[in-house]
């Protein structure tokens, strides 16, 4: 399972380097960042010339679901001292938190959830940095005429299909995708305008649409 | 620029678990939260279909909107992100070898 992030962190650590930071700058990302949809979002923006405070704060509206997560977390982990609650909170990705949800919700609740956390989610950072490694020396190699760069595209694909399971959420991914070519906003600010457009269009639906 | 996102998301991540124990978040806020990866990820895919690279006007890039569209219907069916991004690349080369 942690494998599945393998392409992500491969086309991550690609597309940093061909955004035109060095190395060290790409592999400081996955370090310090380890978030793969803001990593990218802010490598495009890096490259189209964004300023800084558009950057953090696009990363910031696209990193606001790991509250949720965490928020959701903290029921089981909450009782934990402040290092193990730094070193999930550093660790948590969308892999282990829909992972640890579904162990949680088994029919004995397990002792040691937070071991299986640790290791689910050790397991993911030590392939997230590989891949980006390995992104980051190969990007260089393969000529743009392979057209690789549409591999983010389709991992999003991969990721959003599933999640459309209702009509407010499908509205909500249809505003933001619609919002975000419609939109000519300067300083690249289209793409956090597009998200929260989106996420409006969703809570508007699902107040006024009743049923799922 | 790095150090400041590494910040920011660590403290997304944290907060709420350092917090949480005791607290509560409001109702609207978690239905909001709901639907941030779908929007997010919309916003992601959609401009590059629609833009070829640095265009200012809307210019449609049909081999990568056909292959986008069957890359959805393959992600629906199969759930698979690796049948995905396999086939949908397959898809994207052979239109791009079709149409020019």
């Amino acid at each position: 399972m942690s494998m599945s992030i393998l392409p992500f962190g491969l086309v991550c650590g690609a597309a940093a380097s061909n955004a035109g930071l060095t190395t060290g700058q790409a592999l400081a990302m996955s370090w310090v960042i380890f978030a793969g949809s803001a990593q990218i979002a802010s490598t495009q923006l890096f490259a189209g010339g964004a300023p800084l405070l558009v950057i953090l704060a696009t990363a910031t509206v696209i990193n606001l679901r790991f509250l949720m997560y965490g928020a959701s977390l903290a029921q089981g982990f909450g009782g934990l001292d402040r290092r193990w609650q730094a070193a999930i909170a550093y660790l948590l990705t969308d892999q282990a938190y829909a992972l640890t949800i579904i162990r949680r919700s088994g029919s004995q609740r397990p002792a040691h959830l937070h071991w299986f956390y640790l290791g689910l989610a050790g397991a993911t950072w030590v392939c997230w940095q590989l891949a980006t490694i390995a992104g980051v020396l190969l990007g260089n190699l393969v000529p743009p005429s392979w057209s690789l760069d549409f591999i983010v595209p389709l991992t999003f694909i991969a990721m959003l299909v599933p999640l459309l399971g209702d009509r407010p959420m499908v509205l909500a991914a249809a505003t933001g995708g619609g919002a975000a070519v419609l939109l000519l906003l300067p300083l690249q600010l289209n793409l956090i305008a597009a998200a929260l457009l989106g996420v409006a269009a969703g809570m508007v639906a699902e107040k006024f649409g009743g049923g799922r | 620029m790095i150090i400041g996102i590494g910040v920011i998301t660590f403290l997304l991540r944290f907060a709420p678990l350092a917090l949480l124990a005791r607290l509560q978040l409001a109702g609207w806020l978690q239905q909001a939260l709901r639907f941030v990866p779908a929007a997010v990820m919309a916003a992601i895919i959609a401009p590059p279909l629609f833009f070829a690279v640095g265009a200012p006007n809307i210019v449609p890039d049909l081999p990568r909107m056909a292959a986008a569209a069957l890359a959805a219907l393959i992600a629906w069916r199969t759930r698979s992100t690796l049948l995905t991004v396999v086939l949908g690349m397959l898809a994207l080369w052979a239109l791009q070898a079709l149409l020019g």
